[in-house]
């Protein structure tokens, strides 16, 4: 019988004891490696670099709330920007230079609950004719990952058309071929909703990207400008621009359709682009230089907001997501000490009940230092099995914290691999464990012989 | 194995600080393979010095000699883990109680006997001994399954697992009725005889040590006076 059987005999003798110390390893490990997990994978959802474009453009205000808001479609729009500086942007060799593509954006709707966005073909790599574009002009949704049609075709840009995300058929019900009407806004759950009398019909479906694109629905953007909610918003945006106050919406107004319907299927719309507003626009710049050249550039004047992504979710992450999971880190790791103290008493106590046999082994030939090192392996042992089922632990709780995640922004994290802080985490605690059990190895080490075989 | 004892002399500490004398031995010797009774009353110093002899205790003062192989040792100069050692390699030691570890089977019990050896374990000779003492049914039981009886066999075949060279045995037969007392006594005697190892057996018990080839006094012995 070697000293790993004989611990093991002593662990399985005590197993009610052994499995409630194991638990509570298992509990400090599992939260501390959920949290690791969680970190990594905001790290890397909300602290990533690696976005299809470089530069951000809308509203002047809040640089984190436009970023969040075309990222991962949370929050509020900040507000609009007018479309001729879009047309002025593909046109001005200001800017132009620094410009590998341009999108732009326009939000405000949604359908059942999922958002509506407007935009270009182009968003999905074809032009307006929808020949495709090569990979230089196609944005894409993440560095040389780009959108693909997994049914249908992408919308015509100037018909009541759609294509869908990939989540959205099941969110939502829609599918190929279907029509739907827009919501204006997102109305909370129980607050009547205002639906757009338009009808759009669902031209495509695409292929799962695993980012927040999943959950949208894409309309042409020419489409977006004929409700009338929009166009008379923006008209009375336009003149308070102008410095004119809006004139009020007349039943007349509502009535009149604001665009043609061509036999076609085609648009003819009525509003002048001068009306036309956009959320954002997304920029995927020549190069680092050119990014900083072309903000520079769009922050020198009034009209809009030029912002990294990439630099906005770092500033966001390392000002409100890491000192918070630093928090719960230092609690994971009392929990971890809480649990080490837990080994050291379950093991004192155990040495304490076994002093006869303790007694019994040294009468036997065992050396003190053999029944320091029987505890210490003891101690270790039950810290190396509790600390790995709270890695498995740990990790359960991360893939649930992905699919919580997922489901609010529309893009999960990697929560299968095991992190070199989890490998360093693990030896720590089993090392945690060994210390705690050097204490009762030590009661153990002086335990007189003599002594407890009589008293026995 | 032949065993000389020399000047011995223990002591202990009472609660009130007072020296106590327990053991003060001149001497007395085991020659190889010889079976030894030592009879005394309770309290006479009898488990304090087989423990000396067994290196659990140390003697204030004198010697035990263990002479095996050309080789002399006096087992009361040795470090605490060179004492360890000695025992485990040596002595095989049977309680008064068979103080088998629970949580172990017959078989374990007797093969963990066999753990601090150093040596590679063989558990075909702590099958033997168990056969041996009547226990071939039972490997796989824990004490709890056993009789009083049956866990003193375990403990005479675990005081033999390594084949010592000396057998010291505490009152072995002190907890069994007088069949049981017998057997084991026998048992204890056949199996040192087969592995050639010398026996010092302790017993109030006159019956008892009468079967031995020699029987030993300790009130003669211990001169505390």
């Amino acid at each position: 019988m070697n000293l790993f059987q004989l611990v093991l005999k002593q662990m399985r003798q005590r197993s009610l004891s052994t499995w409630l110390t194991m638990l509570s390893i298992l509990l400090g490990v599992g939260l501390g490696s959920a949290i690791m997990i969680l970190q990594r994978g905001a790290g890397v959802l909300f602290g990533q670099t690696e976005y299809a474009f470089d530069v951000l453009i809308g509203a002047k205000g809040s640089p984190l709330q436009l970023t969040l808001n075309t990222v991962y479609q949370l929050d509020k729009s900040p507000g609009n920007i007018p479309y001729s500086l879009y047309e002025q942007m593909m046109t001005d060799r200001k800017y132009r230079s620094d410009i590998k593509i341009a999108v732009p954006l326009a939000v405000g709707d949604s359908y059942k609950g999922q958002r509506i966005v407007a935009t270009m073909p182009k968003m999905f790599g074809v032009d307006d004719e929808g020949k495709e574009l090569d990979d230089d002009h196609n944005l894409g949704y993440r560095p040389e990952k780009h959108f693909q049609i997994a049914q249908g075709k992408v919308f015509a840009p100037n018909k009541f058309e759609a294509v869908i995300g990939s989540d959205i058929p099941q969110l939502t019900g829609l599918k190929l071929g279907d029509q739907f009407q827009a919501t204006h806004g997102m109305p909370a759950p129980n607050m009547p909703a205002d639906v757009h009398p338009e009808q759009w019909t669902v031209a495509g479906v695409l292929a799962p990207t695993h980012t927040a694109a999943d959950r949208v629905v894409y309309i042409p953007l020419i489409t977006f400008y004929c409700i009338f909610e929009h166009e008379a918003g923006l008209e009375a945006i336009a003149q308070l621009q102008q410095g004119k106050a809006p004139a009020p919406a007349t039943k007349e107004a509502e009535e009149e359709k604001h665009y043609s319907l061509n036999p076609d299927g085609t648009i003819d719309l009525k509003l002048p682009k001068s009306d036309w507003m956009l959320s954002a626009i997304m920029v995927h710049s020549r190069g680092g230089f050119n990014a900083r050249n072309l903000m520079w550039n769009i922050n020198n004047q009034n009209v809009a907001a030029a912002v990294s992504p990439a630099e906005e979710m770092r500033k966001f992450f390392d000002v409100f997501l890491s000192p918070s999971s630093r928090l719960l880190q230092a609690v994971s790791y009392l929990v971890t000490v809480v649990a080490g103290v837990g080994i050291l008493v379950s093991i004192y106590n155990s040495v304490s009940a076994r002093m006869r046999e303790i007694a019994i082994l040294r009468a036997l030939g065992a050396t003190r230092h053999r029944i320091l090192t029987l505890i210490c392996v003891e101690a270790g042992l039950i810290g190396l099995l509790g600390g790995t089922l709270g890695l498995l632990a740990g990790h359960v709780l991360g893939a649930a914290g992905s699919v919580f995640v997922e489901r609010l922004v529309g893009e999960g994290f990697n929560w299968i691999n095991v992190g070199p802080e989890e490998w360093i985490y693990l030896g720590a605690v089993v090392v945690l464990s060994v210390l705690a059990g050097l204490v009762p190895a030590m009661k153990a080490y002086r335990t007189p012989v003599a002594d407890n075989l009589v008293a026995a | 194995m032949a065993i000389q004892i020399e000047n011995l002399r223990k002591r202990y500490i009472g609660p009130d600080g007072s020296v106590v004398p327990v053991i003060n031995i001149s001497g007395f010797a085991l020659a190889d393979g010889e079976q030894v009774a030592l009879i005394g009353t309770s309290g006479s110093g009898k488990t304090t010095l087989l423990h000396m002899i067994a290196g659990i205790l140390v003697p204030d003062e004198g010697r035990i000699r263990y002479h095996t192989n050309g080789t002399d040792v006096n087992i009361a100069t040795l470090s605490e883990v060179e004492r360890d050692v000695f025992r485990g390699r040596n002595i095989g030691y049977i309680f008064q109680t068979h103080h088998l570890l629970s949580g172990f089977t017959a078989l374990e019990n007797v093969q963990l006997g066999m753990s601090f050896t150093g040596r590679a374990p063989d558990p075909a000779w702590a099958k033997h001994l168990l056969e041996e003492v009547g226990l071939a049914e039972r490997l796989h039981y824990k004490p709890g399954k056993l009789s009083v009886g049956q866990q003193q066999r375990v403990a005479v075949a675990r005081a033999l697992a390594n084949r010592p060279k000396l057998v010291l045995a505490d009152e072995p037969t002190g907890a069994l009725d007088s069949a049981n007392a017998q057997q084991v006594l026998d048992l204890i005697r056949k199996l040192c005889s087969e592995v050639g190892a010398s026996l010092l057996l302790v017993s109030h018990d006159l019956n008892i040590a009468r079967q031995l080839s020699r029987v030993l006094g300790l009130s003669e012995l211990n001169k505390l006076s």
